[in-house]
């Protein structure tokens, strides 16, 4: 996922080790045709205090806080990058540093635009991958595939950090929500739900699992035809 | 806090278990130990029985592990251990520049008792007519006992000893590498005998340095041959040259007592067969281990047999700072020699840390423990030199502003801590303070740098805006709503709509007071704050506006004190003099009678953590019971008493405990 590696939003988190908690989303509304929209959001405002404190200084347990510049130079840098990616149009992006949210909307033409995305945000960010997740959409076979693997070296990475900063994603939560066009006639992973119209399938959990394996968000979507 | 007691009373009793007796044993302690602990064993006993301590939750568990971890019998008393715990027990430490000891000594009432408990260990027990000696497997730990006395010695050689190389080459140890510049000086001493040096060298060298090892069980006299006639630099050259060399201790002169050649062999025997693997018992590393711990354990065994047989050289009983600072009534006490003798005796011998002292000036050291009917009380005390204490006695002149007590009410607050130093006194010393530390290293620079904080700094002018006194009352948590975005899913498609939520933060409720003469800088800094909208005027006060916290700060300046604190009602009421004081006599006495004074009321706190801040309901539960059972904290220091400098931290006894040593345990059952 683009949103995992993005530096800006890792140096929030970082920022934001005094916080109990934070919220990642990730929506992708996908089109009958393939293509879609996705809005990746970062929420720190309920811990807005005490990122406000943090942001006055300098640095925190070793981790260098970014200034307001810095992230929004950031945030920039990743819109352009966007831009420039096959397939991918209509970037926008919007920084509320009086609640600390953050997120980054754009339109793909095919799904796989966001694996290309992914991986190249994530190698011009110099960033190691901690995990691997690839998105598939058929309209052939009306099947929307959500094929993650967790990666041991998020484990490690984490393990690295210091207990302080460890703390953070405890209280941490990761949504994701996928819209369709078609009902979804099944949905393969036991922890998403389906929603009322059967258009959208949500599934809420813990970063933790994600972190150490536990929980495992692949989805195999099948659509009615 | 419970960690405290627990390591305190753990450290106490394991002590006391490893090594105790009746007849008081502080004349066997030798009058140049650097650190001495007594823990009196019959202070306790008055306090609790035997009996009692074993059926608390702490003797059972004592007993259970001692069972299940260490396999030994059932030991259903401490009485069984074979100590006479009537008596006072004492640990010291003594340290010179090759070996520090640490010593655990105490009184026998069953020897036979120690015999089993040692006994069931598995080592060998040496038998010398009445004594006993113990060995751990590479006697690095060594005990010795008789029907009066149990003294255990735990020696660690050091190495910044057998690191030199005149001593590696005296007990026969292998040649460190040593820095390039080392080497080339001792080489151009003996570059006359190069040549001839070389060439019984060379072959030395070029073997494998296991076989040269293995062959030279008697490789003293070899090398003794071979450099024979070439006098002292030579001998010392061809050892450095020919890392391989190893020689048996032969130098070191042999202690006559049986024991100690069973230490010796103990050590070299038992080592031998602690490491399986012939690769690593090759190795130069081990095999200088296994000399430089047979070493140690033959000193450990002079101390021992000294100690045993009454002929070491003077007792701490005539070391008067010791004797004046002993009290009978204390259950524990500590005595340190001098504080920066025992830091330079441990500090890295590195060049970079000489002439550096960080402790320099501070001498003896002392805390007690005394376990009182109504309170438990640790008071320690530190003896300075003149100098310093000079200047500690000009820094502590000032007194609290007597004032701070008008806008104090006990009955509200959770703690408080106060102190009061002179800030004009204190600029005015620090320059010396600095010199102390840093002296001889750099002299010239830091003479130049504390003359040029003279000049610069106006020590007068500083001391007339803060002058030195502070008192800072905790009156306890409050929450404050919070909002924050989040976002809710609908049913329908799961769409996402922003919303807004609230959630409690806790905050602290506090009162600061500050002592000031001089207002201009003040009053100039809030006209500033109040045009820039920083600052916000509220008739006689003022509040502090932080974007984004949601606590408040109010501040002040009333009769030459700056007031700052979270409520604004308080302030209010302190600026129009309607604020209701109340201070009973002992927070007078401690507050304006001492340099420093804290108060802390655990009781008071208890109920007003808020459950976020805890998480699950059984920890607050826990949390309050803990702070419920705790009686009220006081710390202070006292005035300087010529060049000692002491305080006191003290925990009231509630009203129904038996005695503060049962109730210590019955705090600590509560927190397990």
């Amino acid at each position: 996922m683009i949103k995992r590696n993005l530096r800006y939003f890792i140096l929030i988190l970082l920022a934001s080790v005094f916080s109990s908690c934070f919220q990642i989303i990730e929506e992708i509304n996908v089109a009958a045709n393939g293509s879609g929209t996705v809005n990746l959001t970062v929420n720190l405002s309920a811990s807005k205090t005490k990122v406000a404190s943090i942001m006055l200084l300098d640095s925190v347990n070793g981790y260098k806080v970014p200034s307001k510049q810095k992230i929004q130079k950031e945030m920039d840098e990743v819109v352009a990058y966007l831009r420039n990616s096959p397939g991918i149009s209509n970037v926008k992006k919007t920084v509320d540093l009086e609640n600390y949210i953050a997120s980054v909307s754009f339109a793909f033409k095919n799904i796989s635009n966001i694996n290309n995305v992914n991986q190249n945000v994530l190698k011009k960010m110099k960033i190691k991958a901690v995990s691997n997740s690839s998105y598939t959409f058929s309209p052939e076979t009306n099947t929307f595939q959500r094929s993650y693997a967790h990666t041991k070296e998020a484990l490690l990475e984490y393990n690295k950090l210091k207990p302080e900063v460890k703390n953070v994603f405890k209280e941490a939560s990761y949504t994701s929500i996928y819209r369709f066009e078609k009902p979804v006639s099944s949905s393969s992973n036991p922890l998403a739900k389906i929603s009322k119209t059967k258009k959208a399938v949500m599934l809420n959990t813990g970063m933790m699992g994600l972190i150490n394996g536990k929980t495992n968000i692949s989805n195999k979507i099948i659509l009615s035809k | 806090m419970n960690y405290f007691f627990k390591s305190a009373i753990t450290g106490a009793f394991l002590l006391g278990t490893l090594s105790v007796n009746a007849q008081d044993l502080v004349r066997k302690i030798p009058a140049d130990a650097m650190a001495v602990a007594t823990i009196k064993g019959n202070n306790f006993l008055e306090l609790m029985s035997v009996e009692e301590f074993n059926s608390t939750f702490f003797g059972k568990e004592m007993f259970k592990k001692l069972k299940e971890e260490q396999n030994k019998s059932n030991y259903a008393s401490v009485e069984d251990f074979g100590f006479n715990l009537a008596s006072s027990f004492y640990y010291y430490n003594q340290t010179n520049d090759s070996v520090s000891y640490n010593c655990f000594l105490a009184p026998v009432k069953n020897a036979a008792q120690l015999d089993k408990l040692f006994g069931e260990s598995g080592k060998k027990i040496i038998t010398n007519g009445k004594q006993r000696t113990f060995f751990n497997a590479d006697s690095t730990k060594i005990a010795r006992w008789d029907d009066e006395m149990f003294l255990m010695v735990l020696a660690d050689g050091r190495s910044a000893y057998f690191d030199r190389p005149e001593i590696r080459q005296r007990f026969g140890m292998s040649v460190l590498e040593l820095p390039q510049e080392a080497v080339s000086v001792d080489s151009t001493a003996t570059v006359t005998d190069a040549t001839m040096d070389v060439t019984n060298v060379e072959p030395a060298v070029e073997e494998p340095k296991q076989k040269v090892r293995s062959k030279k069980k008697s490789s003293y006299q070899s090398k003794s041959k071979k450099t024979k006639g070439k006098g002292k630099k030579t001998a010392k050259k061809s050892n450095r040259k020919k890392p391989v060399v190893r020689t048996v201790p032969v130098e070191e002169p042999m202690v006559e007592y049986a024991t100690a050649d069973a230490a010796a062999d103990a050590a070299v025997a038992v080592a031998d067969s602690a490491y399986s693997s012939v690769e690593y018992q090759d190795s130069p590393y081990y095999k200088d281990k296994i000399i430089q711990k047979s070493i140690v354990a033959r000193w450990s065994t002079k101390i021992l047999d000294e100690a045993f047989a009454g002929t070491n050289q003077g007792s701490i009983l005539k070391n008067a700072d010791f004797v004046k600072n002993t009290d009978p009534k204390a259950e524990a006490t500590i005595w340190l020699a001098g504080v920066e003798k025992l830091a330079n005796a441990y500090m890295p011998a590195t060049p970079y840390f000489k002439g550096f002292n960080f402790l320099s000036g501070y001498g003896s050291a002392n805390a007690k423990l005394y376990l009182e009917e109504k309170s438990i009380r640790i008071s320690s005390a530190m003896t300075f030199g003149n100098e310093m204490g000079s200047v500690l006695r000009k820094i502590q002149q000032r007194k609290l502003n007597k004032t701070f007590l008008k806008y104090v009410n006990e009955d509200k607050l959770i703690g408080y801590m106060a102190y009061a130093i002179d800030t004009k006194a204190y600029l005015q010393e620090y320059p010396k303070l600095v010199s102390q530390i840093y002296g001889s290293m750099y002299a010239d620079e830091i003479g130049m740098a504390t003359d040029l904080f003279s000049l610069v700094i106006d020590e007068e002018a500083i001391s007339k805006v803060v002058k030195g006194d502070v008192m800072f009352v905790f009156n306890g948590l409050s929450q404050k709503e919070v909002s924050y975005k989040s976002y809710d899913y609908n049913e329908e498609n799961f769409e996402t709509t922003e919303v807004m939520k609230t959630k409690k933060e806790t905050l602290p409720d506090f009162l600061a007071m500050i002592s000031t003469e001089d207002t201009r800088l003040l009053n100039k800094l809030i006209t500033y704050g109040v045009k820039k909208e920083v600052v916000k005027s509220k008739n006689s006060y003022y509040e502090l506006s932080i974007p984004k916290s949601p606590l408040a700060l109010y501040f002040a300046i009333k009769d030459g004190i700056i007031f700052i604190g979270t409520n604004g009602t308080e302030m209010e009421q302190i600026v129009s003099n309607t604020y209701q004081a109340k201070v009973s006599g002992r927070h007078k006495t401690a507050l304006l009678g001492n340099n420093y004074a804290a108060y802390f009321s655990p009781k008071r706190l208890a109920g007003k953590i808020p459950a976020e801040e805890l998480g699950s309901p059984s920890k607050v539960e826990k949390a309050n019971k803990t702070l419920n059972a705790l009686g009220d904290i006081y710390m202070k220091s006292y005035p300087m008493n010529s060049n000692t400098f002491s305080g006191e931290i003290s925990m009231d006894t509630p009203a129904d405990q038996k005695n503060s040593l049962k109730y210590l345990f019955s705090v600590m059952e509560s927190l397990k």
